[in-house]
């Protein structure tokens, strides 16, 4: 065995140490990031849970029409009755032993204020029942519905129960006239401000409509201003002057692309405040640097052989880039676009701007109605003092983040249509 | 006409040594086939059994050297697929090397018949000519050697100029010859044996000439066979 | 000893080149260039060649790295022209055509003058689609029919229609590297280009493959003008009918190649193909 040999030998071990070193380190930072994301995911799915489930309470309700002040053969007047008066009959019937105002007023306040519009909806759907006693399902107020939900007692802060009212409760749970059903309204109302006839409907489709404005504008003037750049611009001070910008402006805080919005988009275009349309607008302005930065970096990625192929056989430019650039650089500059999205989807400041953050209940028809975006929703409903909207906030998570999902699988798909690299 | 060959400087120098080697084992055999021609002219003119005697053996060493070459060359083409000079090199080595030992065999020859004049108790020392053109041969033959070494085109081409006066010197023996044996009878035997000693002479002279034209096709690249003196001297005009 | 320092001890020897000798003319040239001057910037990279490509012959460029006889061969098909600080003097014509005239199309000429490069390069298409995307861009072919015509005498022409005729759909980044490499020359024959210019065709090829390219070139040359930049002087005794041999962007001599390769006439020829250093 030589000398150096054994010197090789002496430094080997020191150096398999150095690499089990940094194999732990990796391995542990690596199990730190899942532990994390873990705890968040716990964390959020637990808070959540309560938010896909409502508790609701049957009532028999008599559907006179004295009570109702309306005329009992023409049905068109139904839905103008007085149902709070029915409601309240009904509630009190239902407890005989409450008696007073005070009490009385803290019992119908157990119930959802949706409640007479849920009757009459009954009513409207059933005519048949007009003049009959029947049982109506009614969802609870949102005080009692999180006092269900939660183990928790009479008196602890954040609970809005009195102790008379929690017997009340627990006399319509012994009676079983308490049942908790699926929340499928979270999905299929707009905002309100009462937790348990707030929905992220509304939210969503908001979102929809401002991704797919980001989408179409971003995507096609991303990617055109890559590959003009890349494959047309000439190599001067100018293109440089562009490329330095546009490095910067990917660097800019998203608070100012709402100003942006604010004063050029909706002050002097005029557009319509609040809606997804001047939303998707200001979040092109945010993606489009990142989407011409991974573009032009996919671009510049394609093998040169590949041009001077096309070109060798007399391609004009514009064949090479748009038959054999193009192509080849699309998975990455889809990955890029999925990051550009996936930020602009995430994003509140600039909306807050342009006053995507107004309290809206419909749900908007198209790009042109006003309308607001998960995260402002998430944002708005965290700071809501009601304690139903905690597990509400939780809940708007984790259909964020399921929207994310959706759509980073259907990039992930087209990524990898166009992969298919030979 | 300068010699405007560097056989060195090759960025191999593996190749510089193989070509050096290959140089040296021609030199080697030419210095050996030179041996041979002289020590046949001395076996002739001085009756030498001996030395004839030597001759004959000293040809399986000419012999050895030629495969030897051969070898080493197809090795060089082989491995080294060398182009221009190099390869006029080559091939002129080649060719060479079958010309000595042609000239080797001539050699032999000149020691057998010097032999048997020996053994009938002749000598060719009263030739004067035959004496002539054998000290004639030799020289060239040494001079076409040094050419050789020394990459001299113009020497070279000198000694092909010179051949007639080989020929020539040849036909005058033959005549003479003829001569004799029209006088006496009995010398026919010997007069044949002096003659065949002339012919291979002048075959000798012939190989040296072959040589010769070699050397212009590796310095100057122009195969100059078969023509005339006149064609040579415009083919390898700069 | 590398490539570059041999160019450093050429350089530093005395020997100046003065002009071109040997022959550079063709009786029957398909292309002639004169007084070609190229300039990367300040830096001038090709100076004051002419030569001619004889019609339906190999010529073949050679010379150390960085001599300047790629260079060269790019400005013939004007594939110089995407690089902005390249800039070409001279007149270099293809027959009567100045191929640098303002009003010349390189579309046009890259159809007449087709190029094969180093590495082969199909693109990730198909072997069909690979072949038919000239024809396709150039609108050569009227209907399917006569793309598959053309397809299939290009691929036979290029001598692999044999070996690739069951798997026209296959990728043409799966055949082997001298399959690949014939797919690039039958894609360029495909749009009847009157010269080919091959850029180091078999230098990423193993000796068979690159036995079958140099057969393929022999074959090709009836048809058309070739013109051939290689590293292997072998490859240029065995495929071309005349030699250039460039040195730091001059044109040192020029002739028929049995006689660059036996008896070449200028000292820096004779350097390179034997190999010494000055």
């Amino acid at each position: 065995m030589s000398d150096s040999t054994q010197k090789v030998i002496n430094s080997l071990k020191k150096r398999h140490r150095k690499e089990k070193v940094f194999r732990a380190a990796g391995a542990t930072a690596i199990g730190f990031g899942f532990l994390l994301v873990f705890l968040l995911i716990t964390d959020i799915i637990t808070k959540a849970t309560p938010a896909f489930k409502q508790n609701w309470i049957a009532i028999e309700v008599d559907f006179q029409p004295d009570l109702l002040g309306i005329d009992g053969l023409d049905l068109t007047r139904l839905p103008k009755g007085d149902y709070r008066t029915v409601l309240r009959s009904a509630i009190f019937e239902m407890m005989p032993e409450v008696s007073g105002r005070r009490d009385k007023r803290s019992l119908f306040g157990l119930i959802s204020s949706s409640a007479e519009f849920e009757i009459r909806n009954h009513l409207v759907a059933n005519p048949a029942d007009l003049g009959k006693k029947v049982t109506v399902w009614v969802k609870v107020d949102d005080d009692v519905d999180s006092y269900l939900k939660d183990d928790v007692v009479v008196g602890e802060p954040g609970i809005r129960i009195s102790e008379k009212q929690a017997t009340w409760i627990k006399k319509w749970v012994d009676s079983e006239l308490i049942e908790s059903r699926w929340n499928s309204e979270f999905f299929s109302l707009g905002d309100s401000r009462e937790p348990e006839s707030a929905g992220v409907k509304g939210a969503l489709t908001g979102t929809f409509y401002t991704m797919l404005v980001t989408l179409v504008l971003s995507f096609p003037l991303g990617v055109a201003a890559a590959l003009y750049l890349e494959e047309f611009a000439p190599k001067n001070r100018w293109t440089d002057f562009i490329e330095v910008n546009i490095n910067n402006l990917a660097a800019v805080p998203s608070i100012v692309f709402g100003l942006l919005g604010l004063a050029v988009i909706i002050n002097i275009f005029g557009l319509p405040r609040s809606t997804p349309l001047v939303g998707g607008i200001v979040l092109t302005l945010m993606t489009l640097p990142t989407i011409i930065i991974a573009s032009r970096a996919s671009i510049k990625a394609v093998p040169p052989s590949i041009r001077e192929a096309a070109m060798g056989l007399g391609a004009s430019r514009m064949q090479v880039a748009f038959s054999h650039v193009l192509p080849l650089a699309m998975p990455g500059i889809i990955t890029g676009t999925i990051i550009g999205m996936a930020q602009a989807l995430g994003e509140t400041a600039p909306l807050l701007m342009i006053g995507m953050v107004a309290f809206i209940v419909d749900v908007p028809g198209g790009i042109t109605d006003p309308a607001t975006v998960m995260p402002v929703q998430i944002y708005l409903w965290a700071d809501s003092p009601e304690r139903a909207f905690v597990a509400k906030t939780s809940a708007a998570i984790l259909v964020l983040l399921g929207f994310l999902l959706i759509m980073n699988s259907f990039a992930a798909f087209m990524r990898k249509k166009f992969e298919k690299r030979w | 006409m300068e010699n405007d060959l560097h056989l060195g400087q090759h960025i191999s120098k593996r190749f510089n040594e193989e070509l050096e080697e290959v140089r040296n084992l021609v030199m080697k055999m030419g210095g050996l086939v030179e041996q041979q021609v002289r020590s046949g002219l001395k076996a002739l003119l001085a009756a030498d059994q001996e030395l004839a005697k030597k001759i004959v053996e000293e040809d399986d060493a000419v012999n050895a050297l030629e495969i030897q070459i051969d070898e080493t060359c197809t090795q060089i083409l082989a491995r080294r697929q060398p182009a221009a000079s190099d390869l006029r090199l080559m091939v002129s080595i080649i060719k060479t090397i079958t010309d000595l030992e042609r000239i080797g065999d001539e050699a032999v020859k000149l020691g057998k018949n010097a032999a048997k004049l020996s053994d009938d108790g002749k000598s060719a020392r009263q030739f004067v000519e035959l004496r002539h053109l054998g000290e004639h041969v030799n020289e060239t033959l040494n001079k076409a050697l040094t050419a050789y070494a020394r990459l001299d085109a113009e020497t070279a081409f000198e000694i092909i100029k010179n051949d007639k006066v080989i020929d020539e010197e040849f036909d005058n023996i033959s005549r003479l010859l003829i001569t004799k044996m029209m006088e006496d009878p009995r010398e026919i035997k010997n007069a044949l044996r002096i003659s065949w000693c002339a012919r291979a002479l002048e075959r000798i002279g012939d190989h040296t000439k072959n040589i010769c034209e070699y050397i212009l096709y590796l310095v100057k690249g122009e195969d100059v066979r078969h023509n005339t003196v006149e064609e040579i001297r415009n083919k390898i005009a700069d | 000893m590398s490539d570059l320092s041999i160019t450093e001890a050429l350089t530093s020897d005395d020997i100046v080149i003065e002009g071109t000798v040997g022959t550079t003319t063709a009786e029957d040239a398909k292309m002639s260039m004169r007084n070609v001057n190229v300039f990367y910037g300040d830096k001038q990279a090709i100076k004051n060649v002419s030569l001619d490509l004889a019609r339906n012959q190999v010529t073949a460029l050679i010379g150390p790295s960085g001599c300047g006889k790629s260079t060269f061969l790019r400005c013939l098909n004007r594939m110089n022209d995407t690089i902005p600080i390249c800039r070409v003097e001279g007149e270099l014509k293809l027959e009567e055509q100045d191929i640098y005239a303002k009003k010349l199309d390189p579309v046009l000429l890259r159809a007449r003058v087709g190029m094969v490069f180093q590495k082969p390069n199909p693109f990730p298409k198909s072997i069909y689609d690979n072949v038919a995307y000239g024809p396709r861009i150039h609108g050569l072919a009227a209907n399917r029919a006569e793309l598959d015509e053309i397809v299939v005498s290009s691929l036979q022409k290029a001598g692999l229609f044999g070996e690739v005729k069951d798997r026209l759909d296959a990728p043409g980044t799966g055949l082997s590297g001298g399959q690949q490499q014939r797919l690039c020359i039958a894609r360029t024959i495909a749009v009847s280009p009157e010269v080919i210019l091959m850029d180091e065709p078999a230098s990423a090829l193993d000796p068979i493959a690159t036995a079958v390219i140099e057969e393929l070139i022999d074959e090709l040359k009836e048809k058309y003008t070739i013109a051939i930049v290689t590293h292997s002087m072998q490859q240029a005794a065995r495929v071309s009918q005349a030699t250039a041999y460039f040195h730091m962007g001059h044109l040192v001599e020029m002739g028929k190649t049995e006689q660059i390769f036996t008896n070449p006439t200028h000292e820096l020829t004779e350097n390179y193909i034997t190999g010494r250093f000055g």
